[in-house]
């Protein structure tokens, strides 16, 4: 692996964390990006960032080396074996699962080393570096560990068999020298609001032991059988990660401001949880029986949204609250040059008009499992269906919040329509108030502009507006969310439209025009797996399986997406791992399997 | 002057002074919890502890206030100013001695400085005048005492 000025390749990262917070290490085993104590909070180790200023938690070799990862079966604890002339470690690497019998870390990252073959020496420094590198960071040593803390936030470093470790410039560092058979643990014990808590090394092991055993019995719920299993259980396990255990809620992704193209200033902060997101959601923990996280996620969706129902906000934090305001962080480099660096996310001020459509099927999705919905929520629900019916007819950003003027985007009005059909659909079914003799007119007049205004006859398919006559990727949607037969002459032309006009080999742009930004940007990944999902609803199931298994090639080494790929050099661009990707390639996996067991039974 | 209005006072006081301390830990002024530095004495389960913690707590805020009665009785005064004036002198002891050296003294799963904390989990001690848990600790701490026995001294002056 080479760094660009100190830069890893954003393939190069592989994520563990615990369900509240989240860590990226590079394949040269420095931890480059954590945030504490959760996954929004300020980051202790930013070197993602900014190479200089934003602190890592290094482990590597001193010679030169090769380095080989996997994830260790079905699970999110991480295996970075260093290959050298003088012999072979491997690095453990993972957050371990609070200790429920004895009091336990806060939060605890821990880093076994183990030496398999000849004597290879490793260096290690432990860069703290608080809230983005704008806290003020303390060091110490007390009680035979170190101390680094700064305000509210501590963090102890616990050493075993790995030295003592020397204090210079705000750095920690030792070195490692182990005979064949010996093992080292370095670990991370954090800190927030309270006393910290002060791992003995023995009761790290052992939670270690505990998380290796969790993840793998999770996994096994997976009920997706098919051709692309260990990609669906990987999936399965990024969103576990990003999902925030204490509400349920998924961050998108776990990082903020990798760039959306390098040296560019598309760089947005990804930890929060759009409501656009809830459909995919559900439809996936749904489809792989994780029937507890889809109905943790649905009462967070539905208790999130309580404080602006019945408009609903484009994104909110994962407590639920809504301040997500956007600001700079002039201080820090950026990735690679890329800046600015952002936290909070403007988007929330947007008007995005398809993620009533997005909700209305989640809760449509929830109710077919549960059977029925509580009279309060019912009321709510109905009450989102008026809004909608009152408001389709705005102008809004659309579903890729683009920061241009607003218009009529077709996909958002298809996406208004699924709204009221659900409406109406949870309403013939007793779930919610009926009103549905209005929804439904309302639905009609919709579907009319959608068919009429947003279609291009000369071109056979639909377009991105009325007066954006150009494609879009978002548009294929349609054919996921039942706005209309997607075996109909309307859906299979768009799709087609789309191949033609969007993709580039596997991958396919969101569109080709102007958004109000600067800058150029990568094919989107979440559209390439659209895209299989598609041919697979279309009845192209030869197209589906030939574009799958291209994509599953294009995963890092660890089976990791990011949100966009350059489609020249296959790098890996925007934020890390993204979950919209991984929500993505699930639910095409599985409408695969599902249109071969149609097929087989027809 | 009664014991009672001591009493009553200790039991808002305590109250005063846990939130304050908790409302100053949420803001992020310091890292210091009672509750659980006293509940982990008796448990290592987080839960538990804290539960634990804050029974121990409110007890003693009641003891604390009938101490500070007898010293109203020893010298036929009680007021909410000299009340405050006691409440420095019970910082001074909290923050100085009870919880800094006492309590590591005692708590089975407390870091001191000679411990080697290799095979135990331990809470990070207090440290001087507690300011391992963050510099402004002492100053809260002293706020909240000066609260603390400001309610205590007017309660006992009024309620009798």
């Amino acid at each position: 692996m080479e760094r660009v000025d100190g830069y890893a390749p954003i393939r190069d990262y592989a994520l563990v964390g615990d369900g509240r917070t989240a860590a990226l290490i590079a394949r040269d085993g420095s931890v480059d990006w954590f945030c504490l104590p959760n996954v929004d909070s300020p980051s202790i180790f930013a070197r993602m960032l900014d190479a200089d200023r934003g602190g890592a938690f290094r482990l590597e070799p001193t010679v030169r080396f090769q380095a080989e990862r996997r994830y260790q079966d079905s699970s999110n604890v991480l295996e970075t074996t260093f290959t050298t002339a003088q012999g072979r470690v491997r690095v453990t690497d993972a957050m371990t699962l609070t200790d429920i019998k004895r009091i336990s870390p806060m939060r605890e990252l821990v880093r076994k080393v183990e030496a398999l073959s000849g004597t290879v020496p490793l260096n290690w420094s432990f860069e703290p570096r608080f809230r983005f590198g704008q806290g003020e960071t303390q060091i110490e040593r007390r009680a035979g560990r170190w101390f680094a803390h700064c305000g509210s936030d501590a963090v102890v470093l616990g050493l075993a068999n790995a030295g003592e470790g020397e204090h210079r410039n705000g750095s920690i560092g030792g070195r490692i020298e182990l005979e064949p058979g010996g093992q080292a643990l370095l670990s991370l014990a954090a800190a927030h609001n309270e006393p910290a808590v002060i791992p003995g090394p023995e009761d790290s092991r052992r939670r270690l032991e505990r998380t290796e055993r969790f993840w793998p019995q999770w996994a096994s719920r997976v009920e997706y059988d098919g051709r692309w299993r260990d990609a669906v259980v990987r999936s399965a396990l990024v969103l576990k990660l990003l999902t925030f255990a204490p509400s349920g809620a998924i961050v998108a992704a776990p990082t903020t401001s990798l760039p959306e193209w390098i040296g560019g200033g598309r760089n947005w902060d990804y930890r929060f949880t759009w409501l656009r997101d809830a459909s995919w959601t559900l439809d996936a923990m749904l489809r792989l029986g994780y029937h507890d996280e889809a109905h943790a996620f649905f009462w967070w969706l539905m208790h999130a949204s309580r404080l602006t129902q019945p408009r609903l906000q484009i994104l909110y934090r994962t407590d639920g609250s809504v301040h997500t305001e956007e600001r700079d962080l002039d201080e820090l480099h950026g990735y690679r040059g890329s800046s600015p660096v952002r936290v909070g996310n403007g988007a929330r001020d947007q008007v995005q008009l398809d993620l009533y459509g997005a909700v209305l099927e989640a809760i449509w999705l929830y109710a077919q499992e549960v059977g029925r919905l509580d009279g309060d929520t019912g009321k709510e629900v109905g009450r989102i269906a008026d809004y909608v019916s009152d408001h389709w007819r705005d102008t809004d950003n659309g579903i890729w919040e683009v920061r241009d003027e607003r218009t009529h985007y077709t996909q958002s009005k298809a996406l208004c329509w699924v709204a009221l059909d659900r409406a109406c659909s949870l309403a013939e079914a007793g779930m919610i108030p009926d009103r549905s003799a209005r929804w439904r007119s309302e639905a009609d007049e919709l579907q009319r502009f959608v068919d009429v205004e947003g279609w291009d006859d000369e071109r056979n398919t639909y377009v991105r507006a009325p007066d954006l006559r150009e494609l879009d990727a978002s548009l294929l949607t349609l054919a996921l969310l039942g706005y209309h037969d997607p075996q109909g002459e309307r859906i299979r032309g768009t799709v087609a439209a789309i191949e033609r006009e969007l993709s580039e080999g596997p991958y396919v742009y969101r569109y080709r025009g102007d958004d109000g930004l600067s800058g150029e940007e990568g094919a989107f990944l979440t559209c390439s797996f659209w895209l299989v999902d598609a041919y697979a609803r279309c009845g192209r199931l030869d197209d589906a399986n030939r574009l799958m298994e291209q994509l599953v090639e294009v995963g890092n080494d660890v089976g990791l997406y990011s949100e966009e790929i350059d489609p020249r050099s296959g790098d890996f661009l925007g934020n890390f791992p993204q979950g919209l990707t991984h929500l993505a390639l699930i639910n095409a996996a599985v409408s695969i399997a599902d249109a071969e067991a149609e097929r087989r039974s027809a | 002057m009664t014991i009672w209005g001591a009493l009553a006072g200790g039991a808002v006081g305590t109250i005063v002074l846990t939130s304050g301390l908790r409302i100053a830990q949420e803001l992020g002024w310091t890292r210091m919890d009672i509750p659980l530095l006293l509940g982990t004495a008796f448990t290592d389960r987080r839960g538990r502890a804290s539960v634990i913690g804050y029974a121990i707590h409110f007890t003693n805020g009641l003891l604390f206030a009938l101490a500070y009665y007898a010293v109203f009785r020893a010298v036929s005064h009680a007021g909410w100013l000299f009340g405050a004036a006691l409440g420095v002198v019970h910082a001074g002891l909290a923050g100085g001695a009870l919880i800094t050296v006492l309590l590591p003294a005692v708590h089975p799963r407390m870091g001191t400085p000679w411990s080697d904390a290799e095979e135990t989990p331990l809470l990070e001690a207090p440290g001087f005048l507690l300011m391992n848990y963050g510099r402004r600790t002492v100053v809260w701490t002293l706020l909240a005492h000066v609260a603390y026995g400001a309610i205590v001294g007017g309660f006992a002056a009024q309620l009798g």
